[in-house]
């Protein structure tokens, strides 16, 4: 069967629902959706979104596997959980959004570039690397993201807001030569490799 | 008559005594009126005052009492003497109430409530205290014409309750469509799941109840007679196979699917695998809840369904009504597939879903199992060897070309079409389109006749009118009034389930229950000679005089319920027990000789003559006022209790309904020099509000005749005038009375007074 | 004292809406003997508060009349008003109830000439207006009052005003020592018909009912489109009287939603399908109509009225639950935030005054019915064998209209009379 064909006949079929349902974290309340839009239209970003979340839930029910997994759409949201607290199916629509823009990631399908998804990136290295997250590392990687010109414009923009913080005793320049971690780096270390071994038995998955 | 004797009881109370000169009112009783005995009070409602009228009927042989007081809408129950006739003059909101307090207006309110005093007292000369058919008969049977959900439910609540049943059913077993599907719809919370028929439980219920009769392979091939006293006859094919009597008819004939070979676009009739609802069930029954691909038998692994298919369309070739049950069907159906297996694709489309109070439940049930809906509008279903593609407009994605591929089975969701039988207006409804420049209905009817074909009677009554219930709209049997829904057009036949109205099966036996109720309540009335709704309890009943009739036919042909037909010397034939007292024979005899006991051409047009009419020099001309009773005239009352004011030359008489306005008393009217005739009745045309259905639209009619009359009399044509007029025109119908006696003032005077 | 006679084959009826009275009205011209019992002044219930029915347009006071009529000639109902039934006991065919009777501090003898309403000057909120308006004091509760008798409201007893309506009253009505009394009678059965509530709009948070003057109910809309209503049928925003000719409706306010009531409520898309045609009868062509919805119910032949008002140009339809008002603070204006679902458009749309299509909850839930019975997670009774003589019937037992709930009232009037005829076929 050529691509074209297996695609239409996956579409308003099971199986991407059904793959949602088993890999994504609170996958299994797609289906509950009944296409109010009260999630659409309570989102504070909905105006830069592609797809808003009740579309993306009938994408995902109409088979729409590649266009909902490479969207950015789910990379947007910003947890403010106002579609949750006014789903009339009680939808834990900002769980869900989060649950497929990680499946997206995990599968490589997410787009790259997206700036939450690299920002989620570097903030999930930078915490694994001591087990504490290193604001400043993670400031400045940020800022330099996009060269080093860029880097140096984004730090001189914020620099009274650093120096404040300098000021204040919120920010230690030394924590960039010897950050300190936590205790036991191992232990959280094996933590980590444990828990995704659980979600990855839990949502069928091997990495 | 002989022993008549009139007592007129003048109130003083609520302002009566102060507005009005009550001795002299009851001077106008005395020798206008003619009452033997008069007596004014101050407060006629009291303990008192009604002991003084009780008194009078228990030791003074009082017969005739007039009252003249408040509107006869209020204190009814004070003023309840049920052993004498009784009128009632409305003093209070018919004159002091919508009169001005003022020394200028003391004249004409006085002869406002001395009009309304004689008006009372030579309407109650003329009235007999109705005491019922002497030949009512009591039968406490009632025919169940259907043997589904519907049928069987008004048997079994009949027979709980005492009365004897017989149960006509056209199939060879009971059960109907409810016996032929796999699962029911939940009727119980939580509305998850599917659930079982009760079919055969309620049938053996039936076989084991002694009070009841059933007839299988039967249809009923006449029924005669009216409420209490019908004579059914039972047709098999073999032949006659009883007559029955019975008291009161449930019709419960149910529906038949709409014909899916309509819809060869959505690929019925193209593939075994597209089926209808009841395709569907049949597969499912016979699998036991195992359905497999009707062409090859093979798996079904993906299932859509087509919600509206032919219903809720506009274009006029299907149907244009939605049958309100087949979103939960379609999703009771989903279910069989995703109970037996989940990873069956189930894939309902919908424009909307329809699925009202609990059936919420039910659908979040579905969607728990997986049932995947989706807002679209189906275009196209082809098919592709064992498989059928199904093309829509996903209107949530808005995809104009979503297609569905390989789908081992398209279900099509098509609607319910009543068995009513005939439709007696049939060839009515065609000559009005036909005058309206539609000539197909009635091509069709005529092509019909020719051929020799008749359309299948349910019910073969072999009333004048027709042999079926009059169709509402769509074929459906329902009421046409919201509070009213058992209000049908042929006393003691009550129509119930999806004949009446598309519907499922928990509303079918809700719906059964009420009939069942109906039907109990209309052979106890007719036990006794009482009227049914809307004139509940009403004891009289048409007569007429047979030497008068000239065999016209339009009591007949007019009687909104079918009522009246032609006896063998063709004179007209009430039927008591089918008459609702609207009067409207006796506003269409143009003889004259149809009357009630209490409400004849004699108890109005007596009033009408009783009224004072003065000299054309007066500058006091005088307007009667015909006013329906159960709309127009409690409005004027509550524009009075609002103290809205109106002429004071109006003279106002309730009627049962303005069909019972006989054309003699807008003449005898004009002729004894009133200046102007308003009538005001109930909306009719579509929305019609005539609780008689037609009376309103009837007196219309009849009055559009009368401007020829008016025109013979040498008088203007503004001088008579019909109105509708709602219950809630508080505000309106005081100012149409003030602009009619302005449009008087404009005319002038009748030339008629003082002939 | 009040006496009420009644046996083991009396039926007793609660509540005094349109389920109730045909009821009470389908048993008593069966020759039943029954109790009527209304927690109001008055009998009518709901449906006596709205402007028209759907789909006729024709006027609940129509069939109201026709029914008190029926009630006025039948001696077979007993009707007890401003009572509640606190308690029933017993079992199917011989139950005891118990009934509060509040003071009305009017008596029998009341002509209803309205003496006492000129007498007295203070005024207190409006009930049948949903308070929207006031009343005196001293007050007929409506127009269509059945019995059609006055009310003092208990806040005039013990002050000069109370004695002064008492001394305008020159038929001895007036009598300032009722006292609350509590009755107990007997029934065979009991039809329980206590109808419904609008759902309480503030709790829908997002659409700000308790903050902005312009949002309003479908219940409060139907009064002002009455001419017996607060502004004589004139549709006006409640925050400045302006003419409000641009009306959005929000369909499901508190229906289908499981964080309010999770069953649909039925009724409420014809109902705002039924009030546009207000809209229109108000201003022609110069109303406008918007619907915001998710499925639009018209069930069976209501899709006619359906098409006809999808038909007319000045109303449209939005397929979204609206997310949330916000009210313009100068113009009090609000603005409507949502997402049209079909095909995806966002909008904020401005609009005079909102109406809020709230649900139907029983207005006593099952586990509040001063008997055993079994109910649904709403509250609306089921009908369950376990019931015994207990029999629900229109709205307190599932969410209807009102031709259904005059079915549904017909048929427990049937259920009724079953359990009554076993008990007279047994006492003989």
């Amino acid at each position: 069967m050529s691509e074209a064909n297996t695609q239409a006949v996956e579409k308003y079929r099971n199986n991407f629902l059904k793959e949602v349902e088993e890999r994504v974290e609170e996958g299994e309340w797609v289906k509950m959706c009944m296409q109010c839009g009260v999630c659409s239209g309570s989102c504070p970003f909905g105006p830069h979104w592609a797809h808003p979340p009740q579309e993306i839930f009938m994408m995902i029910r109409a088979g729409k596997r590649d266009e909902v997994l490479t969207s950015d759409s789910m990379w947007m949201c910003t947890s403010c959980y106002n579609c949750i607290v006014r789903c009339p199916r009680k939808l834990p629509i900002t769980h869900i959004m989060h649950g497929l823009a990680n499946y997206a990631h995990r599968l490589g399908l997410a787009p790259k570039g997206q700036p939450t998804r690299e920002f989620g990136k570097m903030f999930w290295n930078n915490l694994v690397a001591t087990g504490r997250v290193n604001e400043l590392k993670l400031s400045l990687s940020l800022y330099f993201k996009d060269g080093f010109s860029q880097g140096i414009k984004n730090a001189m923009a914020m620099k009274d807001v650093g120096l404040g913080m300098l000021k204040a005793k919120r920010l230690n320049p030394f924590e960039l030569f010897s950050p300190h971690g936590c205790k036991d780096r191992k232990g959280i270390h094996a933590m980590l490799k444990k828990a995704r071994e659980i979600e990855d038995r839990r949502k069928h998955l091997t990495s | 008559m002989a022993d008549q004797k009139i007592a007129a009881y003048i109130c003083q109370g609520c302002g009566l005594g102060e507005r009005l000169d009550t001795v002299d009112l009851a001077k106008v009783a005395q020798k206008e009126g003619k009452a033997h005995v008069v007596r004014e009070h101050e407060f006629l409602c009291n303990v008192d005052g009604v002991k003084t009228i009780q008194n009078d009927i228990d030791s003074e042989g009082v017969t005739h009492i007039m009252i003249a007081a408040c509107s006869r809408r209020a204190k009814a129950e004070a003023f309840y003497f049920p052993a004498v006739a009784m009128s009632r003059a409305n003093l209070r909101e018919g004159v002091i109430w919508c009169q001005p307090d003022t020394d200028e207006a003391r004249e004409t309110t006085q002869e406002m409530a001395a009009d309304y005093v004689r008006m009372g007292c030579a309407e109650v000369k003329k009235m007999i205290q109705p005491q019922g058919n002497p030949g009512a008969v009591r039968n406490n049977r009632i025919l169940v014409v259907g043997g589904g959900m519907s049928g069987m439910t008004a048997a079994l609540q009949a027979a709980k309750a005492g009365y004897g049943v017989v149960l006509v059913e056209k199939a060879g077993q009971l059960g109907g469509w409810a016996g032929k599907i796999y699962k029911r719809i939940p009727s119980r919370s939580p509305y998850q799941d599917p659930q079982d028929t009760g079919v055969e439980e309620m049938v053996k219920a039936i076989e084991t109840d002694s009070r009841i009769k059933v007839y299988l392979n039967a249809v009923v091939a006449k029924t005669g007679g009216a409420p209490g006293r019908f004579q059914v006859e039972v047709g098999q094919e073999s032949g006659a196979a009883g007559t029955e009597e019975v008291g009161a008819i449930v019709q419960a004939t149910g529906f038949s699917l709409y014909d899916a070979n309509n819809l060869p676009e959505l690929g019925y009739g193209k593939s075994a695998n597209v089926v209808d609802q009841a395709g569907l069930e049949k597969l499912a029954k016979e699998g036991n809840g195992a359905i497999r691909r009707p062409s090859d038998g093979g798996e079904v692994k993906t299932v859509v369904f087509v919600q509206c298919a032919g219903q809720r369309d506009a274009s006029g070739k299907h149907l244009a009504y939605c049958s309100g049950s087949c979103c939960n069907t379609s999703i009771k159906q989903a279910m069989y597939f995703k109970d037996a297996n989940p990873d069956v694709n189930t894939v309902v489309i919908f424009d909307d879903l329809r699925t009202p109070g609990n059936g919420e439940d039910f659908y979040r049930s579905a969607q728990n199992k997986g049932v995947t809906f989706t807002k679209g509008k189906v275009s196209a279903v082809e098919a592709t060897g064992n498989t059928c593609k199904v093309t829509f407009h996903d209107l949530i994605l808005n995809d104009q070309n979503a297609t569905i591929v390989d789908a081992d089975l398209v279900v099509l969701a098509t609607g319910q079409v009543p068995n009513s039988g005939v439709d007696i207006d049939a060839k009515l409804k065609a000559e009005v389109a036909a005058a309206n420049g539609d000539t197909s209905l009635l091509e069709a009817i005529e092509a019909q006749e020719a051929s020799g074909q008749k359309p299948i009677s349910v019910l073969n009554l072999d009333y004048r009118q027709g042999p079926d219930m009059p169709q509402l709209k769509y074929g459906f049997n329902d009421s046409h009034f919201i509070c009213f829904p058992y209000e049908t057009r042929r006393t003691g036949i009550y129509a119930a389930g999806p004949v009446r109205r598309p519907m499922d099966m928990v509303q079918a036996a809700e719906d059964a229950t009420g009939a069942a109720m109906k039907a109990i309540q209309a052979l106890e009335n007719a036990a006794v000679g009482r009227a049914a709704h809307p004139r509940s309890g009403d004891l009289s009943y048409p007569s007429f005089r047979i030497e008068g009739c000239t065999q016209c036919k339009r009591c007949t042909v007019e009687c909104p319920f079918g009522a009246i037909d032609e006896d063998e010397k063709r004179y007209p034939q009430f039927n008591e027990p089918r008459c609702r007292r609207c009067g409207t024979c006796m506003g269409a005899c143009p003889v004259r000789v149809i009357s009630f006991e209490n409400y004849s051409v004699d108890t109005v047009g007596s009033q009408i003559k009783a009224v004072d009419v003065p000299d054309e020099f007066s500058e006091k001309p005088r307007i009667l006022l015909l006013a329906c009773e159960n709309d127009a005239y409690p409005a004027l009352d509550m524009a009075a209790m609002n103290r809205e004011i109106y002429s004071a030359f109006v003279r106002i008489i309730p009627v049962r309904c303005l069909g019972s306005v006989n054309t003699i008393w807008i003449t005898d009217a004009l002729n004894s020099g009133y200046d102007g005739v308003m009538m005001m009745g109930c909306k009719h045309g579509d929305d019609y509000q005539c609780h008689f259905v037609k009376g309103s639209e009837l007196a219309s009619y009849r009055m559009s005749k009368v401007d020829d009359t008016l025109k013979g009399m040498g008088l203007e044509v503004e001088r008579v005038r019909t109105f509708e007029a709602a219950i809630t025109d508080i505000e309106r119908l005081p100012k149409l009375i003030n602009e009619y006696a302005a449009v008087i003032r404009e005319i002038g005077m009748s030339p008629f007074k003082g002939f | 004292m009040t006496e009420v006679v009644a046996t083991n084959e009396t039926i007793l009826v609660v509540g005094g809406g349109i389920s109730g009275m045909t009821a009470a009205l389908e048993a008593a011209e069966c020759g039943k003997d029954v109790v009527l019992v209304e927690k109001n002044s008055h009998l009518g219930g709901r449906v006596s508060m709205l402007y028209r029915y759907f789909p006729k347009m024709c006027h609940p006071s129509c069939g109201l009349e026709i029914n008190l009529r029926r009630i006025k000639g039948n001696r077979r109902i007993r009707v007890l008003t401003m009572a509640e039934v606190t308690g029933i006991s017993g079992s199917a065919g011989d139950y005891t109830a118990s009934v509060k009777i509040s003071p009305r501090f009017v008596n029998e003898k009341c002509t209803a000439c309205g003496a006492c309403t000129d007498a007295v000057e203070t005024e207190v909120p409006n009930p049948f207006n949903y308070n929207l308006n006031k009343v005196k004091a001293a007050y007929l509760p409506s127009a269509m009052a059945y019995p059609q008798r006055y009310v003092l409201d208990p806040s005039l007893v013990g002050t000069a005003e109370g004695e002064k309506a008492k001394a305008a009253c020159k038929y001895d009505a007036i009598d300032l020592g009722m006292q609350e009394e509590t009755v107990q009678f007997k029934a065979g059965a009991v039809v329980w018909a206590t109808g419904w509530q609008p759902y309480d709009a503030a709790k829908i948070q997002p659409y700000g009912y308790d903050r902005f003057d312009n949002v309003i109910t479908s219940v409060e809309f139907e009064r002002l489109a009455d001419p017996h209503g607060p502004t004589g049928g004139k549709i006006q925003r409640p925050s400045d009287g302006r003419e409000a000719k641009n009306v959005a409706f929000i369909q499901c306010a508190g229906s289908r939603d499981e964080n309010h009531l999770r069953h649909c409520s039925r009724i409420c898309c014809m109902a705002s399908l039924k009030q546009t045609n207000y809209v229109r009868e108000a201003y022609g062509d110069e109303g406008n109509s918007t619907v915001y919805y998710i499925d639009i119910r018209a069930i069976d032949r209501f899709e006619d009225f359906y098409q006809k008002v999808k038909a007319d140009p000045n109303v449209a339809f939005v397929k979204s639950k609206v997310a949330k008002i916000v009210e313009d603070e100068k113009t009090k204006d609000v603005i409507l935030h949502g997402v049209d679902t079909e095909g995806y458009h966002r909008y904020a749309n401005q609009h005079d005054l909102v109406v809020l299509a709230v649900g139907m909850e029983p207005s006593v839930k099952g586990a509040n019915i001063p008997a055993e019975i079994v109910a649904d997670s709403s509250g609306f009774i089921e009908a369950d064998p376990a019931n015994g003589g207990l029999f629900g019937a229109g709205c307190a037992s599932n969410p209807l209209d009102v031709n259904r709930a005059v079915q549904s009232a017909t048929a427990s009037a049937l259920r009724a009379i079953q359990v009554i005829n076993r008990v007279a076929r047994v006492e003989g």
